[in-house]
């Protein structure tokens, strides 16, 4: 019961920022990076959350900045999930020479760290955030295709999905209306704990500072507070709202991502002696 | 004892890993716009004479071909030299090693706490697994770790540097050091606050996998064949419970660290901490592809190590795992 309420609440939350992000030319009251009033004005009626040290109205940023935030965690997840499922089906359920080879290089890859080769690869190609997203998505499926890959194979050898070849069901049509719709439960977990993970990267990948100045998004705009002393200065309202954003999605994602995991596999919820 | 044609097969497979990150590594350079050397003799001086570069294509073996070129590169790095960072025109190589050990300052007293309260705090709430107070300090643990590492690091800034003023704002050292020379107890005391979050996360991360290890043993048959036998609940636990949940620990915890670097980053970043993460904050500000090219190679280096020692580690604990693998 509590689990359920867990994830509508979250559900809810996540609904709330893509209005936010798709509507953001109606909601908020000035431009991304136009300059607007005093500098480091404090909250008030004009600007709701105050302005920064070049006077850009902070509300505005923090509703522009959730789209490239968003994009850059669903897109990416979206990406990396997609890839996984079809490579795990397609290996598990041909199996033989195919999938020994694939999982021979899935072995040398797998302890290749992501994410210095993603901030290599990014230095390099200097891609937009689009880019940058389809990137992360193709270099972290590696590491779900074994995920989905075992279910897979142990479904393939099921009486059902013979009796669906039995009966002349072409290879594409068993893999796409009777292997995955098994492996739903797993691949749904997956893409929510996935964009949870990418989003929060993303923000910190861009606190670090992986794209130019110029984009506005959640982590830049951390990183432009903090690193011009907006702590030591006592500016709250310049770093507070990106930050407390990032980790009002992030929880909800989180939280949805687990109460999903424990409804679909019940034995980790509960294991009383 | 472990099957040498084992061993030989992982070791073969972390040593293709890392030829396919020297490889990335040195595609990577000989596509750039440019080349290494125009583009290092352009961050040393504005105008730069043919001849020199010439010089130095010649010198550097730029001209002969790529299949050549190639090997030369593997040589060097395998010989540690791992070319000139366009920043500050110093060898590479050194400069991490220098900043490697500023980053174990942090690392080394982190991972091991961390691992110890993850693994103490994951055994006792997969054990009880179910009950109020598992519940609870699993949704703490949920909660802490979904809130990302900067913010964290952020907050603990505002919170204990500015206004508790009880540790310094950052950076490793007091101004003092130009009087009396580096004080380890002046370096403690600024890396108290650092090691306390990185410890957390490690233990968070830990956390999560003893907790579900933990359940899944408690389900297993011999558990119920041990409390048949009529043995206590304590020696169920110590004995039998604990022993086997620990031991995928050995390969899990190693994931954990091999990822720790990144998380490092942020850490380094917030508190001015002149480690391995904020080179690579700077090199990556500055786009210095060389340097930030040298930072991947030791991670990709770390990771497969230890990746390479779990499972020679967890094969010759568990004689399961090597009979499941042939």
């Amino acid at each position: 019961m509590t689990r359920n309420a867990f994830l509508w609440i979250s559900v809810a939350i996540l609904a709330l920022y893509f209005t936010v992000a798709l509507l953001a030319p109606f909601i908020a009251p000035y431009g991304a990076t136009e300059i607007v009033g005093a500098p480091l004005q404090p909250p008030d009626r004009g600007h709701l959350f105050g302005t920064n040290d070049v006077g850009q109205d902070i509300f505005s940023q923090l509703v522009y900045g959730s789209r490239v935030t968003l994009i850059f965690g669903f897109c990416s997840a979206l990406l990396s999930v997609s890839i996984s499922t079809c490579a795990g089906i397609v290996l598990g359920y041909y199996g033989g020479n195919i999938d020994e080879v694939v999982c021979r290089i899935l072995d040398i890859l797998m302890p290749i760290p992501i994410f210095p080769l993603l901030i290599v690869l990014t230095t390099f190609f200097n891609p937009g955030v689009v880019q940058v997203s389809i990137l992360m998505g193709v270099l972290g499926s590696i590491h779900g295709i074994r995920l989905i890959r075992a279910p897979a194979l142990s479904l393939a050898e099921t009486p059902f999905i013979e009796g669906a070849r039995s009966i002349g069901a072409t290879d594409l049509r068993i893999m796409s209306r009777h292997i995955l719709p098994n492996l739903m439960p797993v691949v749904t977990a997956k893409f929510v704990s996935s964009s949870q993970h990418y989003l929060v990267m993303g923000v910190g990948l861009s606190f670090i500072g992986l794209w130019d100045t110029m984009t506005v998004d959640w982590g830049s705009m951390i990183q432009n507070a903090y690193s011009s002393g907006a702590l030591s200065l006592g500016l709250w309202w310049w770093i507070l709202p990106p930050g407390i954003a990032v980790v009002g999605i992030s929880l909800a994602l989180a939280l949805a991502g687990y109460s999903l995991e424990e409804s679909f596999n019940p034995r980790t919820e509960v294991n009383r002696i | 004892m472990i099957d040498g044609h084992y061993l030989l097969r992982r070791i073969g497979y972390s040593g293709a890993a890392f030829f396919v990150c020297i490889t990335i590594t040195f595609f990577i350079l000989h596509l750039m716009p440019g080349d290494y050397i125009t583009n290092y003799l352009l961050s040393l001086s504005h105008t730069i004479p043919q001849e020199a570069v010439d010089q130095f294509y010649q010198q550097y073996g730029l001209d002969r071909p790529l299949g050549e070129q190639y090997i030369i590169y593997i040589c060097n790095i395998l010989q540690g030299q791992w070319g000139y960072s366009y920043q500050y025109g110093l060898p590479v190589f050194p400069m991490i090693m220098q900043k490697l050990s500023w980053s174990l300052v942090i690392l080394l007293p982190a991972v091991l706490l961390g691992i110890i309260i993850g693994i103490v705090l994951g055994a006792w709430s997969g054990w009880r697994s179910g009950g109020k107070k598992d519940l609870a300090l699993f949704n703490i643990m949920i909660v802490f770790r979904a809130i990302p590492e900067f913010w964290w690091a952020i907050m603990a800034v505002w919170v204990f540097a500015f206004y508790l003023q009880w540790f310094p704002l950052g950076g490793f050292t007091s101004i003092s050091v130009l009087i009396s020379g580096l004080n380890p107890w002046d370096v403690l005391y600024h890396a108290i606050l650092p090691i306390c979050l990185m410890t957390s996360f490690v233990a968070t991360g830990n956390y999560y996998m003893m907790r579900n290890s933990m359940i899944a043993v408690i389900g297993e048959d011999y558990i119920t064949t041990a409390r048949a036998k009529g043995l206590d609940e304590r020696a169920v636990l110590w004995r039998h419970a604990l022993k086997n949940a620990l031991l995928p620990m050995v390969t899990m915890t190693t994931f954990q660290v091999a990822g720790i670097i990144m998380g490092n980053v942020f850490i380094e970043t917030v508190f001015s901490w002149p480690g391995i993460g904020l080179l690579t904050t700077d090199a990556l500000r500055m786009r210095d592809l060389p340097l930030l090219e040298g930072i991947f190679l030791l991670d990709a280096l770390m990771t497969i190590g230890a990746m390479l020692a779990a499972d020679i580690l967890a094969s010759y604990l568990d004689p399961r795992i090597r009979m499941g693998d042939q």
